[in-house]
């Protein structure tokens, strides 16, 4: 998602649910008594990255896709490291290529990692993979997991994008629109995702979530007590921001609401100043014409101004010299 | 020759991990203070109404002036914030279907506000991405990294983004090489089919692995205790102030007082 399809208070909500996740995971991490964790996420980190570069065909439609890795993830760090590590992923996209954006992260973290890592693989790769290494019912559960997490991703995007106010498409035709393109790419990503853990559990079974005492799963601390408080905290901080982002959302203008709720008086004249010389419409295009022409001209006399500093900076060293 | 998004992801990694080595106007302020500035400037640019396109491009004053002074030509910066214009399309091309009410009508052309909202999300999106790429190109991934930490991100998240970004360029060269060895011998084809690339892939990890255990023991060797340490952090000065100081008020003016509005009746 890109920052200019969120409000931000749909970005505020987002982000205080991605923050309390991140914590979470953050403190189940340090419970995993692995020393190798911290290089392993690092590195694991940079191969969903690198991976996600390679492009693979798709059959008979002529185009390539690429892998977005959550499952995969999961699969071989175990839910919480991977969460984690896909976050940094998403936060390089988003601070380096400017991929997603920096008010979106909150959301895109929740779209794309929770749901992959915290509910797909949990909820719905693990149960149908189970203990197995078949490739059948590693396939199928890359299938399914990958599918429900970008189904439920695009569901995400689509509340999000709705609660922004931003699309004027109504939620069950945007979801109508967008459910069907995320099966495909779901199911896509599931055949790419079991192409690689079908290969690793070949080849190298102890690398895979769970398998052996390589793996972080079994020998994670059991604190009760703190599990409970932080999936309170989870819990407390994810209905918060839903209640915190749909309030908002839903009375963009809060003093003007909250002045009705007391007042009884709906009716509030227009903040904007009346122009008696031009009617609203004639004033709106001259706005945005005139603000164009503004900021041009800023770009021209900026450009010559920092050129000519710039020229003469370069000259006066070269003096100098 | 065209690049490969690899060639191209390796080019932008080694560009950006760094703060540029040619000093610019902003290129001494704290990372913090244009974290926080650029934060700013994307809650106050994103909390305009659609509709007031006319105020939603005042806010372009920010990219256009610091720009050139992060010695970065506005043309330059705008041309790379392109590429996010598709999504935008995607999402915001319905708008004028679904939202036919008259705004204004203009040499006897009326246009619906669809249209007014389908124009303002594609200049948000532009400058939402301006801002993004100015604050990555003036601090540098690393000073940027650092500034979250500082600002309250937890440590093993800003290790992870450290170390991921190490590991980065390392991997996606040995990516390319097996790439592009797999190239040599495709005759023209670029993508695989599922099953190679599975293999392919596969075998990309089980190195990145056998990497991951190497550098746990080598870092172990040098006393690692589970966080990088951030190199000369930086100081808060009169600068970084000012800055702030400068920006900030601004974007609060912008998006509290109708600028439009305000000229116009100033120039009837």
């Amino acid at each position: 998602m890109s920052d200019a399809l969120v409000s931000p208070a749909m970005a505020v909500g987002a982000g205080v649910a991605a923050a309390a996740l991140i914590a979470v995971a953050t403190s189940k991490v340090k419970q995993i008594r692995r020393d190798d964790i911290i290089p392993l996420m690092g590195v694991m980190g940079a191969f969903v990255f690198a991976a996600q570069m390679i492009n693979f065909s798709i059959p008979g439609t002529g185009s390539s896709g690429h892998v977005i890795g959550g499952v995969l993830l999961s699969a071989i760090l175990g839910p919480w490291a991977a969460f984690i590590t896909l976050c940094s992923v998403l936060i390089i996209q988003c601070l380096v290529f400017a991929d997603g954006g920096l008010l979106a992260l909150g959301c895109n973290i929740l779209n794309m990692a929770a749901t992959s890592c915290l509910i797909a693989y949990p909820f719905i790769y693990r149960p149908i993979a189970g203990k197995s290494l078949k490739p059948w019912r590693i396939t199928l559960a890359s299938i399914v997991a990958s599918v429900v997490a970008l189904e439920i991703g695009a569901t995400g995007v689509t509340i999000e994008t709705e609660l922004s106010g931003i699309t004027a498409l109504p939620t069950s035709t945007f979801l109508a629109f967008m459910l069907p393109i995320h099966l495909a790419i779901g199911a896509i990503e599931g055949i790419a995702t079991a192409a690689v853990l079908c290969f690793i559990a070949k080849y190298r079974p102890e690398t895979l979530f769970g398998e052996t005492k390589l793996s972080g799963g079994n020998t994670v601390e059991k604190q009760a007590r703190g599990k409970k408080v932080l999936i309170g905290f989870a819990i407390a901080a994810l209905i918060f921001a839903g209640a915190f982002t749909w309030i908002a959302s839903s009375n963009p203008d809060g003093l003007e609401w909250s002045i009705e709720k007391v007042s009884g008086i709906s009716d509030f004249p227009s903040a904007t100043p009346p122009t008696a010389f031009m009617p609203d419409y004639d004033s709106r295009f001259a706005g945005i014409v005139g603000a164009v022409i503004v900021m041009v001209m800023l770009w021209a006399i900026t450009t010559i101004l920092f050129h000519r500093l710039h020229a003469s900076r370069q000259t006066s060293s070269k003096e100098r010299k | 020759m065209k690049q490969t998004r690899l060639e191209k992801a390796i080019t932008i990694l080694n560009a950006r991990q760094i703060k540029p080595a040619t000093p610019s106007h902003i290129g001494d302020i704290d990372p913090r203070a244009l974290l926080l500035v650029t934060i700013v400037f994307l809650v106050s640019m994103l909390s305009v109404p659609l509709q007031r396109t006319d105020v939603i491009i005042w806010f372009a004053v920010y990219p256009i002036i610091s720009s050139p002074l992060a010695h970065i030509a506005y043309e330059r910066l705008f041309r790379n914030s392109l590429f996010v214009v598709p999504l935008l399309l995607f999402i915001g091309i319905f708008n004028p279907f679904y939202d036919r009410t008259t705004a204004f009508t203009i040499f006897g052309i009326a246009v619906s506000t669809g249209w007014i909202s389908f124009i303002s999300i594609i200049i948000r999106g532009l400058l939402a991405t301006q801002a993004l790429l100015l604050l990555i190109r003036v601090a540098g991934f690393n000073e940027i990294c650092e500034a979250m930490h500082r600002l309250g991100c937890p440590a093993i998240v800003a290790t992870q983004l450290l170390m991921v970004y190490r590991y980065l360029t390392l991997l996606l060269q040995e990516a390319l090489t097996m790439q592009r060895a797999r190239m040599a011998r495709s005759y023209g084809k670029n993508s695989f089919r599922a099953k190679m690339w599975g293999q392919f892939v596969g075998q990309l990890l089980l190195r990145t692995i056998d990497r991951s255990r190497r550098i746990n023991m080598a870092m172990k060797a040098r006393g690692f205790n589970g966080s990088l340490s951030i190199s000369s952090p930086s100081h808060w000065n009169t600068a970084d102030t000012v800055y702030c100081l400068v920006w900030i008020p601004v974007f609060f003016l912008l998006r509290f007082v109708d600028i439009p509005m305000l000229l116009l009746t100033l120039i009837h």
